[in-house]
């Protein structure tokens, strides 16, 4: 019961929502000639401004005011409602005009009131009768917020929140145990710590100082030009009001943005009145604290004052208010019948049932394009599949005002096959950030760059678990580059290669075969929980130009201090001439507890031979690293090249393949239904027919039409069959015929007339073969569709009774 | 075969056949060069193969702590032997000797694979040891009893057994048996078994194998329940409460009491006696419970003090190894600037600077240390006090509880003083209607020998109780001392190790620094 009560809230929310799109078109058609009513001499340019101003976030109206402007409407298709008024409209705005006088005439200081604006086909239309709730089939309007935010998709734009921003989490507090050691004492000077502290702050309070008086100043700049206008201008927003449907206090929506605003903010400065489908509220309240004192209920006549009377069953006592400004709060039960039990009732609302397409709900913004430009930034927005590179969405931000020098911009895209997702170039350090979401090739997360040529500074992070090796991060610099792990086997975490000076090689090889030398290379290892830690290497670095190792062990549990070796690879020779394979001096280690067995050259040396393998394979992978980087930056070209978009199989309308298939199936069906009607062919109709209608068939009369029927089939298989044989004896009478004069007039014959001849023979013999073969399959299969059409006409349903008695 | 080997001279291991096969089998090359220079210790040895060497008896192989692999085929050993000290051996081939029978592997808990190929053994036993054996391999022996295979259902990791060449493998049922009896076993004889003949065989013995399970099922259970209730008398020991949840002090007195047992015949003694026993459990069954919570809040207080204290160690290790990175850092970098340096007043000031810094890290470390020691002490001291308080109220709470037990203890003897002196008087009169068995009239001979036959009973009864409550007080007590001697032991070998690891690590830079030094002053 709960959950049905909270979705009829939800769809009546939608109702209200669609109404207020409803009014704001109906309005926005008129607004301008309202205000210029109000303030005469109004340039577009003021306007413009105005609007700004009024839509409360730093917002402005896009070049043409709307897609819904008189000029793309055809007024004469539109419905006859639209271009004449009824009886009781024009009653009501009788009752509208004399209302308005009595209202100037008691507050002659006060704005005319907004009531009868005219519509598209220049009628005047009392507002209440432009708002018409409308029930929509998409899930997204059942919730007001969703809902508000596709009304101000259609209207007009707001940025969304940044989805990438990080989530700070709390560390959770311990409380103090019983154990708990005292902290040391503290021998510090408690004095010298307040003059420190002291001084700190008063270099903060400069530093503070400074900053406040930088930002007045760009405030000042910002601010230069104050609006004249303040307190003046005039706004259409949606007030959604309490108690009803579990909506715990009222709340504005602003429909241009799709936010809500809490009664109390500041942006709000008065209300003049408030309509909804049924009625009209003139506010008597003073607004000289903006929006904050006012009292939202509308059955009090002294603070609301209503044009219709007794249409609402609003009490002044009830806590639960029941009206809107521009919002209905209709049961859905009721939505037809709202006029029958009214007094004196608002006539039926003169617009028609707003239909929203799938595409066009898909779409969302007018021609599936649109931007809004801001103060600093301008967003534009596109439906998806619009662009063919996926672009939905970007975000340019500008360092002044004027929109001239670009600070940075942000591209969103939907439905990339490389997964792309958002784009980040930031202008001013020259940096791109590719984002992507996973299932990218490579793995690949976050890529960024300031240009696509290998052995620059490029950071790329990729998804660890989708890759064999468990890379996090790849960060490169001209000279470096180091990676990150996460939960690998061996237990690397970190690996930072030195590259030095690229060696010039005098032969022909590309720049391809001659890598950058590793200079050096340090690897970071996790611990190893089944290795002691004085044999599990936390660190060890590969000098390789110096032929030095060095290594560092884990620190025990107990300990502060971990072991240390080095080892120096040197392949001297002693003053024999012999090799010297290993010398203490070779192997420099300190050890937190001296073991017996590591002082021995032979662990030593062994040791040693296994770290040479090692470094063997370390400069391998970075080898291999810097061939990764190659080709994933090509593979990133290529995807930037060719921008292929992914198309979701439940995407009927887009997926390609589908469609096919959904095609191929419709013609199976087609074929299949062809072929069932063939098969449904009534043999005996024609006989049937034959007999004197609406009587019933007697035996005897049946048994005749069967007869008849199976004889008639008779001689037509007998007749096909004399058809083919006439038609192959024709044939072969004609070839022996040419034979004939071909035999006699074979001497005389020129070159073209006998390959004439010899190509017509060959085609009679085909056709002969052919007539042959399609005789013998006659014969055959003749008596076959005799007995076959003699069962079916036993099993006829009009033929059965009869012959059961045979049978 | 074997007459081939007996025809040579039976060898003795002795330390120069090791040495040789250990030489032989050492590394080679370079690294051999290397071991040659310097000799392998015994013990550094992982593997050893002392095949073909007409070794009659194991020994002198006590050295090789570490071997992990052990090849002694085809040699005359009759007797498995002087195997008991490689207990790290993985891998243990004892294939084409006389051996007869399994035994001395008691020790080698790590065996993984086994070979006795070739020998003479008939019966498998004595392997209860070896729980990781993987490979087993016994073939061309004398095992002759199907009943064997059953001894195998133990080792779940087993996973290769050969025995062809014995007589059982000539049995018809032998590989179906095998297949059904040991279902995890995957290569026999040298063949993968193959899952179609797994089924056949499981469907063939299916009786015989269910009835074994359920067998073995029983003695599993019947082992759980044991270890079970070790496990629970164990923690009643450590609350020094065990066997207190029950009758068992109360039978325990009436154990040796002749005399009580005797009297136990007397008419309205039985009922008195009984009223006693339940009065007397539900104390011990209070003192039980007692001890239980005790025992527990005891639990938490250690936990707590231990968590505490590791936390403060761990905090202050942290801190110590930030200090050495930290200086480990400037430590490289001013060595390599001392190398570099050329001038000597500039040197000698960089030197001078630089065992200036290692001072200074010696001393914080040091301060570290000192700090730790004395907030550690502290917080030991409280704890000691803690738990002494704990364990002198423990000991209280149940003193005055065996004081109620002694209290009833007396009443029921003062009572029993009474029955006894009337049945006395009764049997004085001959008044007495029941009849008593011979020996306990013998008991009323007169007053005295009455009254002190119920004074015995009345002691040794004491006596028990006494006991119980000496053996909880001096055992609490003790683990109390213990605990805390341990404790404040271990404090100060930490805090030994610790200033020992410094000094050495403050040495070994010191070292560095020096050796920089001498090389430059040759220089």
């Amino acid at each position: 019961m709960e959950v049905l009560k909270e979705k009829v809230e939800e769809e009546e929310e939608a109702e209200r929502e669609e109404a207020a799109v409803r009014a704001e078109r109906g309005e926005k058609v008129v607004r301008p000639m309202e205000v210029q009513r109000e303030e005469a001499p109004m340039t577009q340019e003021m306007l413009r401004d105005l609007e700004k101003k009024l839509s409360d976030i730093e917002m402005a109206i896009p070049e043409k005011l709307s897609t819904f402007t008189k000029d793309t409407i055809d007024t004469s298709k539109l419905p006859l409602s639209y271009q004449s008024n009824t009886l009781k409209e024009e009653h009501l705005l009788q009752v509208a005009d004399s209302f308005s006088r009595q209202y100037s005439h008691l507050c002659p200081d006060r704005v005319p009131l907004f009531l009868h604006p005219l519509n598209e086909c220049e009628v005047p239309k009392f507002v209440s009768t432009t708002i018409r709730p409308t029930l929509m089939p998409y899930p997204e309007l059942y919730n007001w917020d969703s809902c508000a935010q596709f009304v101000s998709d259609f209207l007009s734009m707001v940025p969304l929140p940044d989805p990438l921003k990080p989530v700070v989490q709390e560390e959770e507090k311990v409380p103090p145990k019983k154990y708990a050691i005292k902290p040391p004492r503290d021998l510090t000077s408690r004095f010298q710590q307040e003059q420190e502290t002291k001084k700190l702050e008063e270099i903060k309070a400069e530093e503070e100082r400074q900053l406040r008086e930088e930002e007045e100043r760009l405030l000042d700049v910002e601010k230069a030009k104050t609006d004249p206008l303040h307190g003046l201008r005039v706004h259409s927003w949606v007030l959604v009001l309490s108690g009803k449907r579990e909506v715990p206090e009222s709340f504005f929506i602003d429909p241009f943005t799709a936010r809500s605003y809490s009664t109390q903010d500041d942006h709000f400065l008065g209300i003049e009145s408030l309509w909804n489908h049924k009625n009209y509220w003139v506010n008597m309240q003073d607004c000289w604290n903006c929006c904050k004192d006012l009292v939202f209920d509308l059955g009090d006549p002294v603070r609301w004052e209503y044009l219709l009377l007794g249409t609402e069953k609003s009490h002044l006592s009830l806590t639960e208010e029941e009206e809107d400004g521009l919002n209905d709060d209709d049961d859905v039960e009721n939505l037809g019948k709202e006029d029958e039990d009214k007094s004196f009732d608002m006539p039926p609302s003169w617009v028609e049932q707003i239909e929203i397409s799938p595409e066009a709900f898909e779409t969302r913004c007018p021609n599936g394009k649109k931007v809004i430009q801001y103060k600093r930034a301008k967003l534009e927005k596109w439906a998806p599949y619009l662009n063919s590179n996926g672009l939905v969405c970007r975000l340019t931000t500008y360092e002044d005002l004027e929109c001239t020098k670009t600070l940075e911009i942000k591209e969103w895209f939907q439905n990339r096959e490389d997964m792309l997702e958002l784009k980040h170039i930031d202008k001013s350090t020259g940096l791109n950030v590719d984002y992507f979401k996973p299932g990218h090739p490579q793995a690949l997360r976050v890529h960024s760059y300031k240009s696509m040529q290998p052995e620059t500074d490029r950071i790329m992070e990729f998804y660890d678990r989708a890759r064999v090796d468990s890379l996090v991060k790849r960060e490169e610099t001209s000279k470096t580059m180091t990676e990150y792990y996460r939960g690998r086997s061996d237990f690397l975490s970190y690996r930072h290669v030195s590259f030095g000076d690229r060696v010039k090689k005098l032969s022909l090889n590309s720049a391809e075969s001659n890598p950058r030398p590793i200079v050096k290379i340090t690897e970071r290892f996790a611990r190893n929980p089944e290795q002691p830690a004085d044999e599990d290497v936390a660190e060890r670095v590969f000098l390789i130009s110096e032929e030095r190792v060095q290594l560092r062990y884990h620190c025990r549990d107990d300990h502060i201090t971990a072991s240390k070796r080095e080892f120096l690879r040197r392949s001297e020779v002693d003053h024999k001439g012999n090799k010297i394979v290993m010398t203490p001096d070779m192997c420099i280690s300190f050890e937190v507890e001296p073991m017996e067995h590591t002082k021995k050259l032979l662990y030593q040396y062994e040791a040693m031979m296994k770290l040479k393998n090692e470094e063997k394979l370390s400069r391998h992978q970075a080898w291999e690293s810097e061939l990764e980087v190659l080709e994933i930056l090509k593979l990133r070209e290529e995807e930037e090249e060719e921008h292929r978009l992914t198309i979701s199989i439940y995407d009927t309308k887009r997926n390609e393949k589908s469609k096919e298939y959904r095609e191929a199936m419709e013609r199976v069906m087609h074929e299949e239904h062809l072929r069932q009607v063939e098969a449904q062919l009534d043999y005996l109709a024609p006989f049937l027919a034959q007999l004197p209608p609406s009587e019933k068939m007697t035996r005897w009369q049946a048994m005749r039409v069967k007869d008849e029927c199976l004889s008639d089939f008779k001689q037509r298989l007998i007749d096909k069959a004399n058809l083919i044989q006439a038609r192959f004896e024709k044939e072969t009478q004609e070839l022996q015929k040419k034979q004939q004069w071909y035999q006699e007039n074979q001497v005389t014959l020129t070159v073209e007339d006998e390959d004439l001849y010899l190509s017509y023979c060959s085609q009679a013999m085909f056709r002969i073969r052919i007539l042959e073969q399609r005789l013998n399959r006659h014969k055959e299969l003749a008596p076959l569709k005799y007995l076959a059409l003699e069962e079916k006409l036993y099993k006829d349903p009009r033929l059965v009774e009869f012959m059961k008695v045979f049978v | 075969m074997n007459w081939l080997y007996d025809s040579v001279e039976p060898r003795v291991m002795d330390e120069d056949m090791l040495k040789l096969a250990v030489g032989e089998q050492g590394p080679r090359d370079e690294a051999g060069q290397l071991a040659r220079q310097e000799g392998i210790l015994f013990k550094d040895v992982l593997s050893l193969r002392l095949d073909f060497q007409n070794i009659l008896r194991i020994d002198n192989l006590w050295q090789f702590e570490n071997l992990r692999k052990l090849q002694l085929d085809n040699n005359i050993i009759e007797k498995i032997e002087g195997l008991e000290r490689l207990v790290h051996l993985v891998w243990l081939d004892l294939s084409f000797n006389n051996i007869e029978a399994i035994e001395g592997l008691d020790t080698l808990v790590n065996l993984e694979d086994l070979s006795l190929f070739n020998n003479r053994i008939s019966k498998i036993d004595s392997l209860d040891a070896l729980i990781k054996l993987q490979v087993l391999s016994l073939g061309n022996n004398e095992i002759s009893h199907m009943m064997n295979i059953i001894y195998l259902r133990r080792f779940k990791d087993l996973r290769t057994l050969s025995l062809s060449g014995n007589p059982i493998a000539e049995e018809e049922d032998y590989k179906m048996f095998i297949c059904a009896y040991l279902p995890d076993l995957v290569y026999l004889d040298f063949r993968r078994i193959d899952d179609h003949m797994k089924e056949l065989a499981e469907i063939k013995h299916q009786y015989g194998i269910d009835e074994l399970k359920q067998r073995e099922n029983l003695i599993q259970a019947q082992l759980d329940d044991e270890r079970a209730q070790r496990e629970e008398l164990e923690e009643h020991k450590a609350a020094f409460v065990e066997h207190l949840n029950g009758s068992f002090l109360f039978d325990s007195m009436y154990a040796e009491d002749v005399e009580g047992n005797k009297l136990a015949h007397l008419p309205g003694v039985s009922e008195l006696l009984q009223a006693y026993k339940d009065k007397f459990v539900i104390i011990c069954l209070n003192i039980f419970e007692y001890g239980l919570k005790q025992q527990e809040k005891r639990k938490v207080e250690l936990d707590t003090f231990n968590e505490c204290v590791q936390e403060a160690i761990q905090e202050n290790r942290e801190q110590g190894k930030r200090r050495i990175a930290k200086f480990e850092e400037t430590h490289l970098l001013s060595l390599n600037a001392i190398r570099d340096e050329s001038e000597v007043t500039n040197l000698e000031m960089k030197i001078a600077e630089h065992s200036k810094d290692i001072t200074e890290l010696f001393n914080m470390l040091m301060t570290l240390e000192m700090q730790l020691v004395e907030q550690l002490e502290e917080t030991i001291n409280m704890f000691e006090r803690n738990i002494v308080d704990l364990v002198a109220l423990f000991i209280e709470n149940v003193q005055s509880l065996m004081a109620q037990c002694r209290d009833l203890e007396n009443h029921h003897h003062e009572k029993l003083l009474e029955i006894s002196i009337n049945t006395l008087e009764k049997i004085l009169k001959g008044e007495l209607d029941e009849d008593l068995p011979y020996d306990v009239r013998a008991l009323f001979v007169d007053k005295d020998t009455i009254v002190n036959a119920v004074g015995t009973s009345h002691d040794l009864h004491l006596l028990k109780i006494d006991n119980r409550e000496d053996e909880l007080v001096t055992r609490t007590n003790s683990w109390c001392s213990h605990l805390v001697d341990a404790i404040h032991k271990d404090e100060i070998m930490r805090n030994r190790r610790r200033v020992k690891e410094i000094h050495q690590y403050v040495d070994h830079v010191q070292n560095e620094l020096d050796n920089l030094e001498c090389s430059e002053i040759i220089d």
